[in-house]
């Protein structure tokens, strides 16, 4: 028997998820990305999936979205299995990320075009409020491949929040961008996330922006997926996170870890693609 | 100022210089020196009977030849019937495939149901059809119509399915995310980001228009450039035929321009 559950304790759950894709090669095996993997998160909580390429975090984060189905399996968010994407679960890609025929503005205020429960005043009004939280507010009435790629993220970011949803997706959502606004932008999606209270899924495979960003770090192996640790950042840095966090003592020390942690997985990763190298 | 122009490339420079730049200006001055060098040669032509003048005869007669069609023979009347056939076709492919192209990419139960029937009709020369027309619709507008609308449906709906499909994944899964309906997905997405190609391939597609509409107009009909190019012929009028022949680049030069401004005031974001 399950034990009944808290929904602010398990806000989102996934359990003894499984996922498989049919092989194309003619012995017509399945491929398993993802096996067997639980997890919980608290509402509010930032949690970070890392693990290396192709290892199966963006496949479960999808899954959480409704946008994959598990093979094996489940996903539930506030108590609902999640069968299908919709407006509570928001997502931040990291390309393709807004809509160059809008303008910034009506990038975000698009976020808020299928929302039945507020009329046309009150989008205008939710909009300009998260232009104004990303700080957008000068660049309102530009086309969006008029300004910078880490302001295009910025959009997406903002839009996704207008539409009003319980949990945030982002798969990579800084990955292609420089270091300097990388780091910018960490920050203020740290801001952002604490203010709006919001539940948090962040895929990386970038060791530091892991740490400095989560709750927790979920570390993935290579594929199939498994959670090979959990790591509870916020114990050893607390909830407030600065630039200058990323110069304290723990830090180095819970990046270093989690770094040897993901050599062990990338190394793994290699050799699951060396015998088909060699094969060939 | 003086740096300026000496630094920056020379406007020569710039048009001969691999994937230079130029402003439109230049470029439209450049067209239009295309087309008069176009027709000064065509004069040297006739001027020096390089063929003999009942088979080419210059600019200036041949423009004389559509001056008297246009006075004298209500050449504008046969113009109208040809613009109209044309359009009354583009529409009916246009409104037709648009939403048949969605469709199919879309839903995989349509694709496989009109991909086949499509491909196979889009290999059919036009002019093999032109019988079957007959036959089935007589020598009337619809026949012409229909023949057009053959030539140019069966392609463009193809075009307009591979531009839905190029529409990126994560655009539709945004859709998803912000809580719209499928259909919703496809008007305000997927059409929206398909628009730019979308008129690209509509122009393109109403030149064909043009196409066959000769073939239409040359095998059975009473009026249209097409029409009156096939008279003139009978008669070795070959300024009349150049003649039309110069209405029908004309018009087409002339919509693709104004197609093209749309195109840049409606798509300012490109």
């Amino acid at each position: 028997m399950k034990p009944a559950t808290d929904p602010k304790q398990d806000f989102l759950v996934i359990e003894r998820v499984t996922k498989e894709f049919e092989a194309s090669d003619k012995d017509g095996k399945s491929i398993r990305v993802i096996d067997g993997v639980s997890l919980s998160l608290k509402a509010g909580e930032f949690a970070v999936f890392l693990g290396p390429s192709g290892c199966g975090k963006t496949t479960l984060m999808r899954m959480a979205g409704g946008l994959d189905h598990p093979t094996s399996g489940e996903v539930r968010l506030a108590g609902e299995v999640v069968t299908g994407p919709d407006r509570r679960k928001g997502m931040v890609f990291q390309a393709y990320s807004s809509f160059p025929w809008l303008t910034v503005l009506g990038n975000i205020r698009f976020g808020l075009k299928y929302r039945h429960d507020v009329d046309a005043a009150e989008k205008d009004r939710i909009a300009r409020h998260y232009l104004k939280m990303v700080g957008l507010e000068d660049f309102a009435d530009f086309f969006t491949n008029r300004i910078s790629g880490g302001m295009r993220q910025r959009v997406a970011i903002a839009r996704t929040l207008a539409a009003g949803p319980d949990i945030l997706l982002m798969d990579e959502p800084f990955g292609a961008l420089d270091a300097q606004t990388r780091e910018f932008l960490q920050v203020q999606l740290l801001e952002i996330a604490r203010a709006e209270g919001k539940t948090v899924i962040f895929v990386t495979h970038d060791v530091e922006e892991a740490v400095f960003l989560a709750d927790r770090i979920f570390m993935f192996s290579a594929r199939p997926a498994t959670i090979i640790e959990e790591i509870d950042v916020t114990r050893t840095l607390g909830a407030r996170r600065v630039l200058e966090t990323k110069q304290q003592q723990d830090f180095f020390r819970l990046r270093n870890h989690v770094l040897d942690l993901m050599r062990v997985q990338a190394r793994k990763t290699e050799e699951i693609f060396r015998p088909e190298a060699v094969g060939e | 100022m003086t740096r300026n122009g000496q630094h920056r490339p020379s406007l020569w420079r710039q048009l001969i210089a691999f994937r230079g730049q130029t402003s439109r200006n230049t470029d439209l001055w450049v067209g239009v020196a295309s087309f008069v060098g176009l027709a000064l040669l065509w004069e040297l032509a006739a001027l020096m009977r390089w063929a003999p003048p009942q088979f080419l005869p210059g600019p200036g007669q041949v423009i004389g030849a559509l001056w008297e069609l246009l006075v004298k023979y209500d050449f504008l009347s046969d113009i109208g019937i040809s613009v109209f056939r044309v359009w009354a076709a583009f529409l009916a492919s246009a409104i037709i495939a648009i939403p048949l192209g969605l469709m199919m990419s879309s839903f995989r139960i349509v694709n496989g149901v009109s991909e086949p029937v499509v491909d196979f009709i889009r290999y059919l020369p036009v002019p093999a059809l032109v019988p079957l027309t007959v036959i089935w619709l007589g020598i009337g507008e619809t026949s012409k119509i229909t023949l057009l609308w053959i030539g140019t449906f069966f392609q463009l709906v193809l075009l307009i399915a591979d531009d839905a499909r190029r529409v990126p994944k994560e655009s539709i899964e945004i859709g998803h995310t912000l809580g719209a309906r499928p259909f919703e997905i496809l008007r305000d997405i997927v059409l929206r980001s398909m628009m730019p190609n979308m008129v690209d391939n509509l122009r393109i597609t109403l030149g064909w228009c043009w196409t066959y509409l000769i073939v239409a107009e040359i095998v059975a009909a009473d009026s249209g450039v097409g029409y009156v190019i096939m008279s003139a012929r009978r008669y070795v009028k070959t300024d009349e035929v150049m003649a039309g022949i110069l209405t029908i680049g004309l018009i087409g030069l002339l919509t693709d321009q104004l197609i093209r401004l749309a195109h840049r005031r409606w798509f300012r974001y490109l």
